[in-house]
């Protein structure tokens, strides 16, 4: 009976849900949001790509040795363990704002995977042309010495 | 004797959340047999932690085993890997790691009684608990930057520090929510169409409980003292903080709500104590040593004792771990309590025993 006369009373309340999209919903001003890059801060030491449990940064490199940054919202699991793994204070950061949903245009997983694998290579190159280019060298100042 | 029928209920089915399939076989409605077939979503987690990931990622892919009890698991997992690299995690982290496992029990066990409620036929309870449920999310979201998925767990300690400010919001919203709590009491206890549905249903006796090895709130509600926050002191210090054991004797749905309602109330005293007592330290013990040798862990979750082996072998990657959930000590219970029941009954006690399948079946 108790319940009736609450439930009579509860026609008169007012709704505890809220309008979404038009009412936001309670988000803390430390929330895990976007990660956010600075190039300009960053040494390249590539930790971050270390430590990030699921895969969601991947550095590439090009023959001249320069780093390009690559991130994947919708690989990241915004755990901010990039963040604290980062030697350089605000090179890499977490903010507020919550990610964007991915769209089918983008081709977010196998683009991803795609990117990923070719990052990948492309660090290996250098590195491969580094090597050749380090071998040649000492080749040149081996034979100099033999002149000599 | 009648005619005996089998019913099928499950894999997929309006009252089950989870992807889990009994046979029931009836008699005149009543149940006489029934068995259970629980592993219809293996992932292959366990294979994936030892493989793929490095053991200090293993924290965050070990808190998506499950999206009720993500930090039970995470903490269990940084214990066991703390025992294999050999460290012990400052003293706040412990309690930050409390804090948060209380708040995650009242979530998931306001969300364990609102789907009993439910699936007894009882849908504006099942709103009601919800809407109560809420400011936990809420309060979870401030703590840990996420309504689920905490990762605030990792090795060495936690994640993000307790702001005072978020303290002084766990205590205001706590305070709200008691005489809600008070009131949902009432209804549970007393409600009278709610009583003929869960009164007697789906009961076990502390001796079956015992013999079929039963954990978490489904034993306490039988009368089998069994806590793990009361029998470990040496990875989270429990007793300090105030915990204090619930039981019941019936073992029925009933008593189950019970024990989940009033656990409600050790959760909130115990987080409390802790931002009343939080300990001024560092939040994480750095190591650059690998795991080695072999630990287990057992810890409190919501639905039971969740146990943990790991065996390192001074790499990245772990060679082994082992994850048992609660809901897996509890399946052959499960299938025994359910002996004698009218099959009518049968979705409010599924929803009583709180099954976790993703937990079960990683
Ligand atoms: S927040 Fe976590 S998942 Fe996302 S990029 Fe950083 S380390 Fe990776
Ligand atoms: S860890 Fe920091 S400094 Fe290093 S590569 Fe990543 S963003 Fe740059």
């Amino acid at each position: 009976m108790k319940t009736f006369f609450k439930a009579l009373g509860n026609l008169f309340r007012k709704p505890v849900t809220i309008k979404y999209p038009f009412e936001q919903t309670y988000i803390p001003d430390d929330y895990r949001g976007m990660i956010g890059f600075d190039e300009n801060l960053c040494i390249w030491c590539r930790r971050c790509e270390m430590v990030c449990p699921p895969g969601a940064i991947v550095f590439s490199q090009d023959m001249d040795g320069k780093q390009t940054y690559h991130f994947n919202r919708a690989v990241c699991i915004y755990c901010s363990e990039c963040v604290r793994a980062c030697p350089k204070e605000g090179a890499i950061f977490q903010t507020a704002e919550p990610a964007k949903c991915a769209l089918k245009e983008e081709n977010i997983n196998n683009g991803w995977n795609a990117l990923f694998d070719e990052a990948l290579k492309s660090r290996a190159d250098y590195a491969a042309e580094k090597k050749r280019l380090a071998a040649e060298k000492a080749a040149v100042l081996k034979t100099d010495d033999e002149k000599k | 004797m009648g005619k005996q029928y089998e019913i099928p209920l499950g894999a997929q089915h309006i009252s089950l959340l989870e992807p889990l399939h009994f046979k029931f076989t009836t008699e005149n409605e009543k149940i006489v047999d029934t068995t259970a077939n629980i592993f219809y979503v293996h992932r292959g987690i366990e294979q994936a932690c030892c493989s793929k990931f490095k053991f200090r990622q293993v924290s965050f892919v070990v808190g998506r085993v499950c999206g009720l009890c993500s930090i039970s698991h995470s903490t269990a997992y940084s214990q066991v890997a703390e025992k294999l690299v050999k460290i012990e995690i400052p003293r706040r982290a412990k309690y930050l790691r409390m804090l948060v496992i209380e708040l995650d029990r009242i979530h998931s066990h306001l969300l364990c009684l609102s789907h009993v409620a439910e699936n007894s036929g009882f849908e504006a309870l099942f709103m009601k608990t919800m809407q109560y449920r809420e400011f936990s999310m809420e309060l979870l979201e401030a703590v840990c930057g996420n309504r689920i998925q905490y990762d605030f767990s990792i090795v060495g300690g936690v994640a993000r520090d307790l702001k005072p400010a978020v303290g002084q919001m766990i205590l205001e919203r706590l305070k709200k929510f008691k005489p809600q709590l008070d009131e949902l009491v009432d209804i549970y206890e007393n409600n009278w169409t709610l009583s003929l549905k869960n009164k007697g249903a789906g009961a076990i006796t502390k001796e079956d409980a015992m013999r079929l090895n039963v954990v978490g709130p489904f034993a306490r509600a039988a009368g089998l003292a069994i806590d793990v926050r009361n029998e470990t002191e040496d990875l989270l210090p429990w007793k300090e903080v105030g915990f204090e054991m619930v039981l019941d004797t019936a073992g029925d749905v009933h008593a189950r709500n019970m024990v989940r309602l009033h656990e409600l109330y050790v959760s909130m005293r115990i987080i409390e104590n802790i931002i009343a007592r939080l300990p001024e330290s560092a939040l994480i013990t750095e190591t650059k040593a690998f795991p080695d040798g072999e630990a287990v862990v057992r810890i409190e979750a919501p639905r039971g004792e969740l146990f943990y082996y790991a065996k390192g072998n001074k790499t990245q990657v772990l060679e082994r771990l082992k994850i048992k959930a609660p809901t897996f000590s509890n399946v052959s219970a499960m299938v025994e309590a359910f002996k004698g029941n009218e099959y009518g009954s049968v979705p409010a006690i599924i929803a009583s025993y709180d099954p976790c399948l993703s937990c079960t079946s990683r």
